[in-house]
């Protein structure tokens, strides 16, 4: 296929936190709200003068002093960002919006506080609690947290138009992004993708970690160029895959899996598109917070949610998405020392080939993966049983 | 005045087991099968010269303690006629269960400690009786169930050493905690589907999470409520070392990452082994303590798909009061979760009444407090630290016999403190706490380091909880105590919530114990604590306070074995204190499969 105009340059985006539009942004005098986590709204982070910047810590080499801080049994995710802070790569922030829905990354953002990794005045950390279930009083408790913690801090500290319409003007934008990205995701249906999923993994991304006002123009344009591109006649892979679990922020990782001949068609994990894109219906005549907290909390996939109903509904979302994008198989990937994740992973890997009859591989992975032997092998094999399983079908069908 | 309640209710002895005979008689004959290739295949040669060679060993031993004694001057002998022996490390042999005799304490103490051993064995008989069969025939189903044969040996290594009151507020607590042990077991075997069957009781036990309180229960007077895993897994891992190994085994063979927290970890494996009794009418999981307890709740829902489950779930950040009436009504919610699966209602005198018990006992863990800040610390060790976790945790006031007993340790204690008794007699040398999770498979590791180094617990982290006097009359107000109770249960207290719980709260609490040594525990799978070490050590080195890091895997002792964890202490001892031994017997010996 013919390369995508701007690939490049997104790809460039992601080699820092403060990339060239974070940059930009700033000088234009916006504030740069971080945040980790799917559970913070990130729509309530765009409101105003604001914009929201998803944490990465990209090229991340040795994370020793971090590891001296948080032990090395400890999630690589949490313990890079600290790491990268430590080093002064997060500087830029003007807040960071904490949620204390996993231990580890709740402690890599005490240590923000403890070791005062930005020296900007009016910098703050908010530590906000999140609910384990969906009722009508963990609804109240999660609206009010996001306002008490989150919108009236930004409020305080920096004068932020946090009202309702302000709020409202945010999701229409997000709802833009978003509407672009589920377009591109409709394209990974298709027998034959014009989208990789490297590509989709890049461009998702940048929506992650740029204004969206900046990087809106870009996203347009790309969509408009894969509207128009030509898939190679014959697919370069043996297999389709869904890819479900924990934080990825490394492309490296889908194109390590691309590599080996498996296309991802769908990605369920934080940073992923689903339901990190999913589009905000707001009612007219209710008040948009409330209404964005409990889509948040029925989208959210996250295993910490741990009512009966949501842990079905996890394994319901991989059946949907490995059928409706049409994989061969699901791999269920979990960072390394994340309990949530590890705990879901084990078990849900045996469900979801159990009951739901899904090939699955099941894999933990470090931050960092993209030159992991062992992952390519397994990865590799995992694709070779894909591909046995469908010649025994075919010829069975015979 | 209203008549107290008898606990647990004489009610639920009286309910007809429903045993399935032949299946009874398909289990016995399974397990006699595997007994006889267990014989089969033993070296019956190598095990008989074993016998012989530990009966030699034993001559040996008599003959040696003989010429020690013979040699010792008159005063020698006198003391130790009053005071008992001091090498206890002789009492542990290589590749022994058990040690190899009682300790001698002293004649009055020793004939103390005797009638202490003979009370808890009439106390188990007589708590199995209430339904023997299903309460033996548990040994037939579930390996962890023998390992509760061993309480008398673990008694008596918590026991090491002491003297005196604490000898006697040691045993007091000792009793007290098996006798929920030995009453709930025989509850647990009545109601077990494969064993007593007992369906009407089934009707009336709600099962919950092992890291759920039990206060709850107090509004439901009418019900039994039980932890689910606490017997098969959590207190059963105290008692015996090896325990969990085959249920850490099973999850990890499973995909269970093996950093994960051996508690949820081993709960997870006794379900993949089918471990854990199928029992109750429904189930209260919790979100508590931490992210890998959290989980586990997924695993019971696989094994037991048909038993309805309320998870509880408590804010996170406790501190915050915005968000204390979500605890509240999440209370309010499993309260009619309850009542809607057990026909049951909630009674608020009967929980009131337990919360005056609860708070009356609060107070006495008060003054054991303010005894311990003192010079002459009297209730101390690893059993404080149990019962205090026990009673917080599980008893809440609900045993109106464990409010009798803490009056009585309370005089005991008030008195020994007037007396200015030692509770390890000569051996106060360090005033030490113990912060983050204690091993369980090394239950006496305080004991240990009192009688080898002098290092004296005087109290551990998870003993410092909430003291909050709990509303007794509003009923409202009741729920948001209830919830802040809850939140700030054993572990969770510290862990969650922030750092300042934790790494603050240590600074804070050593000032106020004047204890300038912390046995600082490193569970190398806890998240919560291993997130803050680089913290603790930085400021606990500014501070000037010896820490001692001491690592270890909570449940399983392949990872850092017992004597891993005692050599930490003797290096740190040796090294940085420039210290010497109290008892050279106790730096080095061989427990890796002693209970």
């Amino acid at each position: 296929m013919k390369d995508l105009k701007h690939l490049i340059y997104f790809e460039k985006l992601l080699e820092n936190a403060d990339n060239e539009l974070v940059k930009q942004a700033q000088a234009d005098g916006q504030l740069c709200m971080g945040y980790t986590c799917f559970h913070i709204p990130e729509v309530l982070l765009n409101v105003d003068n604001c914009f929201s910047v998803r944490l990465r810590a990209p090229k991340t080499g040795s994370i020793d002093i971090a590891t001296y801080y948080m032990s090395n049994y400890s999630c690589e995710f949490s313990r890079a960002l600290l790491e990268r802070a430590i080093e002064g790569g997060y500087q830029f922030l003007d807040a960071l919006i904490g949620v204390d829905a996993c231990s580890m990354m709740n402690r890599s953002m005490e240590h923000f506080e403890i070791l005062q990794v930005n020296s900007k005045p009016k910098f703050f950390v908010t530590h906000t609690d999140m609910p384990y279930k969906i009722t009508d009083y963990t609804l109240e408790s999660y609206v009010k947290q996001m306002r008490l913690r989150v919108l009236d801090r930004m409020t305080e500290v920096y004068g932020v138009d946090t009202s309702d319409a302000a709020i409202r003007k945010a999701v229409e934008q997000h709802n833009e992004v978003c509407s672009i990205i589920n377009e591109m995701m409709e394209m990974r249906k298709a027998d034959n993708p014009v989208i990789t999923g490297y590509e989709f993994h890049v461009i998702d991304l940048v929506t992650y970690v740029c204004p969206k006002a900046l990087i809106l123009p870009y996203l347009r344009e790309t969509l408009e160029e894969l509207r128009e591109r030509k898939p190679d006649k014959k697919p370069q892979f043996r297999a389709r895959v869904a890819v479900i679990g924990s934080e990825i922020d490394d492309p490296q990782l889908t194109e390590l899996i691309e590599s080996c001949g498996a296309l991802v068609v769908s990605d369920r994990y934080c940073f992923g598109s689903t339901p990190g894109r999913d589009i905000i219906k707001l009612k007219d005549d209710e008040d948009a917070l409330t209404q964005i907290c409990l889509q948040y909390m029925e989208a959210s996939e996250c295993p910490r949610y741990i009512s009966d109903e949501k842990v079905l509904q996890r394994r319901e979302t991989s059946d949907r998405l490995a059928r409706e994008y049409r994989a061969d198989g699901i791999i269920y990937e979990q960072m390394k020392y994340c309990d949530y994740w590890g705990f879901e992973r084990a078990l849900a890997s045996h469900v979801v080939a159990e009951d739901y009859g899904w090939p699955v591989l099941s894999i933990d992975r470090l931050y960092n993966n993209g030159n992991s032997g062992q992952l390519r092998t397994r990865v590799q094999a995992f694709v070779e049983s894909l591909e046995i399983k469908r010649i025994h079908k075919e010829e069975g069908d015979k | 005045m209203a008549k107290t309640p008898r606990y647990p209710n004489p009610e639920f002895w009286r309910y007809k087991d429903h045993m399935d005979l032949k299946a009874q008689a398909e289990n016995l004959k399974e397990v006699f099968g595997i007994f006889k290739d267990m014989y089969k295949e033993a070296d019956k040669k190598a095990f008989f010269q074993n016998q012989i060679r530990k009966i030699k060993d034993d001559g040996q031993r008599v003959k040696r303690e003989f010429k020690e004694i013979k040699a010792m001057s008159a005063t020698e002998k006198v003391d130790l006629l009053v005071n008992g022996e001091k090498k206890l490390g002789l009492l542990y042999r290589k590749g022994d269960m058990a040690t190899v005799r009682r300790e001698w304490r002293g004649v009055k103490d020793t004939a103390y400690d005797f009638a202490a051993w003979l009370r808890l064995w009439g106390m188990l008989l007589l708590s199995f009786s209430h339904d023997l069969i299903p309460a033996l025939n548990g040994l037939f189903y579930y390996r962890w169930y023998v390992s509760y044969f061993c309480c008398h040996g673990w008694a008596d290594k918590s026991t090491m050493g002491l003297r005196g009151s604490q000898l006697r507020l040691t045993h007091m607590a000792i009793y007290e905690m098996f006798r929920y042990v030995a009453e709930n077991l025989t509850l647990l075997s009545k109601c077990d589907e494969k064993n007593g069957n007992c369906t009407e009781l089934n009707k009336k036990f709600v099962c919950f999470d092992e890291m759920t309180m039990g206060q709850i229960m107090g509004g439901f007077p009418d019900l039994l409520g039980m932890p689910h895993q606490l017997l098969p897994v959590f207190l059963v891992s105290e008692l015996d070392q090896l325990t969990c190994i085959p249920y850490i085994d099973a999850v990890e063979s499973f995909g269970l990452p093996s950093d994960t927290c051996p508690v949820p970890t081993s709960e997870c494996g006794a379900l993949v082994l089918d471990a854990l009794p199928h029992m109750g009418c429904c189930f209260l999981s919790s979100s508590m303590p931490c992210d890998g307890s959290t989980m586990a709740s997924s695993y019971f829902g696989r094994r037991f798909p048909d038993t309805p489950v309320f998870h509880l779930c408590f804010p996170v950040r406790y501190y915050d009061e915005e968000t204390v009436q979500m605890g509240a009504e999440d209370i309010r919610a499993c309260i009619k979760f309850i009542e809607d699966v057990t026909g049951a209602k909630w009674n608020w005198d009967a929980y009131f009444e337990q919360i005056k018990r609860f708070n009356e006992e609060t107070t006495y863990e008060l003054q054991k407090w303010e005894i311990n800040k003192s010079a002459y610390p009297q209730f101390i060790g690893p059993m404080y630290e149990l019962f205090r976790k026990w009673n917080y945790e599980m008893d809440g006031g609900a045993d109106p016999r464990t409010l009798k007993a803490m009056r009585k340790m309370n005089k005991l204690l008030l008195k020994a403190y007037d007396r200015k008794e030692e509770p390890y007699p000569g051996k106060m040398k360090y005033r030490a706490l113990v912060w983050s999770c204690p091993a369980h498979y090394y239950a006496n590791f305080s004991n240990w380091a009192a009688n080898c180094w002098g290092i004296n617990v005087l109290v551990e982290m998870e003993s410092l909880n909430f003291t909050k006097m709990l509303e007794t009359e509003d009923k409202e107000e009741a729920l948001r105590d209830l919830a802040r109770l809850y939140e700030r249960m054993v572990m969770r207290r510290h862990t969650n919530g922030g750092y300042q719980n934790v790494v603050d709260e240590l600074w804070r609490q050593c000032e106020d114990w004047n204890a300038p040594m912390v046995i600082m525990y490193q569970n190398v799978a806890c998240k919560n604590m291993a997130t803050v070490q680089g913290i603790l050590d930085e400021q606990g080195r500014a501070r000037n306070i010896d820490m001692i890091w001491v690592e270890h895997d909570l449940m399983d002792p392949r990872t850092v074995s017992r004597r891993t964890m005692r050599d930490k202490v003797s290096q740190f001892m040796r090294t940085v204190k420039q210290a010497e031994p109290l008892d050279e017997s106790l730096v080095d010996f061989e427990d890796e499969i002693c209970m």
